[in-house]
């Protein structure tokens, strides 16, 4: 078997009719921007490998991949918000630079047109600073999908985003979780001793 | 962790006196209540306790029940369990729940494949042909038997 196996099929379904560059080009920002979903996936799937503790190892992994699935939905959102899209829609939008460049094909850039950067997340390889690193991650994304929520007019777009958003919620309680596991298994005294991830092998 | 009873399923314990400088939120004390699988999916949550929506922003009740709808709720549902059961791995009443939902799954996804095609590659074993590449593909419209 291979590593990752392709489901053809999304996790919840997204049906956009009408084409709106002026959407797409906020949305696209959950792609390939500072708090997308690309960055989420590669910063949990990057971060397993340094955690020590199994129930990490699984938590990581799984939320991960469930990352790289909501990349695939950003991406649906986005190419049916430009297909069929007139030039006259995208003068009117605005979206003359994206497509210039572009055209109508999906691109991992941020809102601002940056294109995505590994800066945007972090793997420390320390159990406490990479834990909080995702939790303050899951709230940012959250906050996108609240500010992108703010600004939507399409039903179809809304509901989408509003179950992506929730997402986020659920991540964060699961991440609390996971750094209560990790907590537990050190020195009550003073939890900062020692980097768990390198200075000694984990206990459990 | 502290044991307290009088916590609702929207709230979890937490110990009285805890170390400074340690990041803390209160764990899910069970797996229980559960929302059915399609209000799971549409909320974006199986959990009532975690179902924390923006501003007036719920669910309309927009997945139509189709059997891909139908399939993805079932997957939803043991996605949720599995990020739950990873930080409980303990919970057996949990554990089972998630044994239950895997049949489910396993004879939803035979139902869809024999009517609508593949959603692996692997079951492109049970066709004449290779018929992995047909349109359309998910981002096309939702899917096979997606309504459009």
């Amino acid at each position: 078997m291979l590593m990752f196996v392709y489901e053809k099929k999304l996790q919840y379904p997204v049906r956009i009719k009408n084409p709106d560059p002026a959407m797409a080009k906020f949305i696209i920002t959950q792609y390939g921007g500072p708090d997308g979903e690309l960055s989420a996936s590669l910063r949990y799937l990057s971060q397993r490998y340094s955690m020590p503790y199994p129930a990490l190892k699984a938590t990581l992994t799984d939320i991960g991949v469930e990352e790289l699935g909501h990349l695939e939905m950003i991406g649906a959102i986005v190419h049916q918000l430009t297909r069929n899209m007139t030039i006259e829609q995208v003068k009117e939008a605005g979206f003359q630079e994206y497509f210039v460049d572009h055209t109508a094909g999906v691109y991992a850039q941020a809102a601002a047109g940056w294109p995505f950067n590994a800066a945007s997340f972090a793997v420390k390889g320390d159990v406490i600073a990479d834990l909080t690193e995702d939790m303050g991650a899951e709230q940012k994304a959250r906050a996108t999908y609240d500010n992108i929520l703010r600004m939507a007019d399409d039903p179809d777009v809304i509901d989408v985003i509003r179950f992506l958003r929730e997402r986020e919620v659920v991540h964060f309680q699961r991440f609390g979780e996971a750094m209560e596991i990790a907590t537990s298994q050190m020195d009550k005294r003073n939890i900062y001793a020692v980097n768990p991830a390198f200075d000694k092998p984990a206990r459990k | 962790m502290a044991n307290n009873n009088s916590c609702t399923y929207r709230e979890g314990p937490l110990p009285s006196c805890v170390s400074l400088a340690v990041p803390m939120v209160p764990v899910q004390q069970s797996s229980q209540p559960a929302y059915d699988s399609a209000e799971a999916l549409a909320k974006g949550t199986l959990f009532p306790g975690l179902d924390l929506p923006f501003m007036d922003y719920v669910a309309t009740g927009a997945v139509e029940n189709t059997p891909l709808a139908e399939l993805m709720a079932l997957d939803f549902v043991l996605q949720e369990l599995a990020l739950y059961l990873d930080t409980h791995p303990d919970d057996a009443e949990a554990f089972k729940t998630w044994k239950s939902f895997v049949a489910l799954a396993e004879k939803g996804r035979k139902r869809y494949v024999e009517l609508y095609g593949p959603v692996t590659r692997r079951d492109t074993a049970n066709f004449n042909s290779w018929v992995w590449t047909e349109d359309p593909w998910p981002w096309d419209n939702g899917g096979k038997a997606g309504k459009c």
